[in-house]
């Protein structure tokens, strides 16, 4: 790309990706706002950068949302968990089995996790790349993507086993679906 | 549990991010954001000078029929030498506020120091709804908040110049001080026209205006229920930078001017700026704004307000990452 795009460039580069980049954006950052924030913030970069982009400008916009979540929820880490567990209610659902899902809890409990690891399994499970391609996205070494995917997913699991036994604590908890 | 939760996982992420669409207009937005920096950084920190054409000669003061009987008493001359001495001599705190097609700014200005607040636009020209979809321009939450601030902070009791963003959560401090440049030249041409980008001394900017020279002045224009007198800044038309002209998609730029001043003071206390961009792919865009302007007293609390103050918590970067 020899030049900074165009609206019409960009409109086109987004077509069609537009809204699974809002999506991821969504993910990485817990809500729609935060998402919309993000993602603009992103494409702005890529703008900036446009001309020394090699290859598919996609990769650098995931890798620059990825950045930006993880370099944002580092600030926000602390505010981030204190909404999320306002959002808790600590009351037993009427009947459990029907309130209750398990893939939103797992969405929920994916918020709470550390950043990096967030980023890792958004883009393992959401985008569905591979752990090579997660590597080259995030500039990281494929190991590092290996070890923090596990540590995300052992870290779900702990929380879904949890979720699933009879444990007071979790068992009361009712997330409410606050579907961006 | 321990076999399927990636699958789990996956069909809550669906789940939690069904019905989510990106807002139409996102790259818009993104690239006029671009621009707007870009702009501003062009402003501050090209220094070429390539004025092409300058029209237009001092002409005297027009006069209406009331006040025929003075028509040759004053020349524009005259006039803009008064204001620019009244400009220089006063010790007071300069606030000028403005409204503009680019969203509301706000300079405070004291000596060497200044502090230019950059606003999101508190309503948008695109937010209405068609096809039962909402348009808008700026993220809705942005609306009214201030987006940039820009000038001179005090680090370690020297005085630095200081650009902040907050979106970004950024911020960049620098040795350099905001610094004038004349209004013929291309980067003086540029603020001329645009308020809404002017971060720097606004005596100097001022005076350098009226240096450039004066098309016309008319007396007892009313301003904002106050008699003042107009001045007429000559237009000057540029040809754009190369990197800037590439950024916007216009090869020229037509500015043009004029200052309300207090007949009895001689001091600015309004100002009209508009800059046209065309002859490129981007065709003709017009970008203008009004800046009401205020001269406080030197009071702590109003030279306090000429100095940026960096939020707790952001992060300092390079400019080229603002």
């Amino acid at each position: 790309m020899a030049q900074d795009p165009t609206d019409g460039e960009l409109e086109s580069f987004l077509a069609g990706r537009a809204d699974r980049l809002m999506r991821t954006a969504v993910l990485l950052t817990g809500s729609r706002d935060a998402g919309q924030d993000l993602l603009q913030t992103a494409l702005e970069r890529l703008i900036r950068h446009w001309r020394r982009i090699d290859g598919d400008p996609e990769g650098y916009l995931l890798r620059t949302l990825c950045n930006l979540a993880t370099d944002g929820f580092r600030r926000r880490g602390l505010l981030q968990r204190k909404l999320l567990l306002l959002r808790t209610v600590a009351q037993p659902p009427a009947d459990p089995m029907a309130e209750v899902d398990l893939r939103d809890a797992l969405v929920r409990l994916l918020l709470q996790l550390p950043a990096r690891q967030r980023a890792v399994l958004v883009l393992r499970y959401w985008e569905q790349l591979t752990e090579a391609e997660t590597a080259a996205v995030l500039g990281w070494p494929e190991g590092t993507v290996k070890s923090t995917a596990a540590r995300g997913l052992r870290r779900l699991r702990e929380l879904a086993d949890g979720w699933n036994q009879p444990d007071p604590a979790l068992a009361h908890v009712r997330l409410r679906g606050d579907h961006a | 549990m321990n076999t399927d939760v990636e699958d789990l996982l996956r069909d809550g992420m669906e789940r939690f991010t069904e019905g989510v669409a990106a807002p139409a207009g996102l790259a818009h937005a993104a690239g006029r954001l671009h621009r707007r920096r870009v702009a501003v950084r062009a402003t501050l920190a090209s220094s070429a000078a390539t004025v092409i054409a300058v029209s237009a000669v001092i002409a005297v003061i027009a006069a209406s029929g009331a006040t025929a009987g003075r028509t040759q008493a004053q020349t524009v001359a005259d006039l803009t030498r008064q204001v620019r001495q009244a400009v220089a001599n006063d010790n007071l705190v300069y606030v000028g506020r403005t409204n503009g097609t680019d969203g509301p700014d706000v300079v405070w200005a004291y000596g060497r120091q200044s502090r230019w607040v950059e606003y999101w636009p508190a309503t948008d020209y695109r937010d209405r709804v068609v096809n039962g979809k909402r348009l808008w321009d700026f993220p809705p939450q942005y609306r009214g908040q201030a987006f940039s601030v820009e000038g001179t902070a005090l680090v370690g009791g020297k005085l630095m110049g200081a650009y902040v963003i907050y979106s970004d959560r950024k911020y960049n401090l620098s040795r350099q001080l905001p610094t004038q440049s004349s209004a013929c030249t291309t980067t003086g041409a540029l603020e001329m026209g645009g308020p809404a980008t002017v971060g720097v001394n606004w005596k100097s900017f001022i005076d350098g205006m009226l240096a450039c020279g004066a098309a016309s002045a008319t007396p007892r224009v009313r301003v904002n229920g106050a008699e003042t007198t107009k001045i007429i800044g000559k237009p000057v038309t540029v040809r754009l930078p190369a990197g800037y002209s590439k950024v916007i998609r216009a090869k020229w730029v037509t500015v043009r001017w004029a200052l309300y001043v207090n007949p009895a003071t001689f001091l600015p206390v309004q100002i009209e700026g508009s800059t046209k961009t065309y002859g490129g792919a981007a065709g003709t865009y017009l970008s203008s704004g009004v800046t009401d302007v205020q001269w406080l007293p030197p009071t702590k609390a109003n030279v306090a307000r000429t100095l940026v103050i960096i939020p707790a918590g952001f992060q300092r970067v390079s400019l080229g990452e603002v």
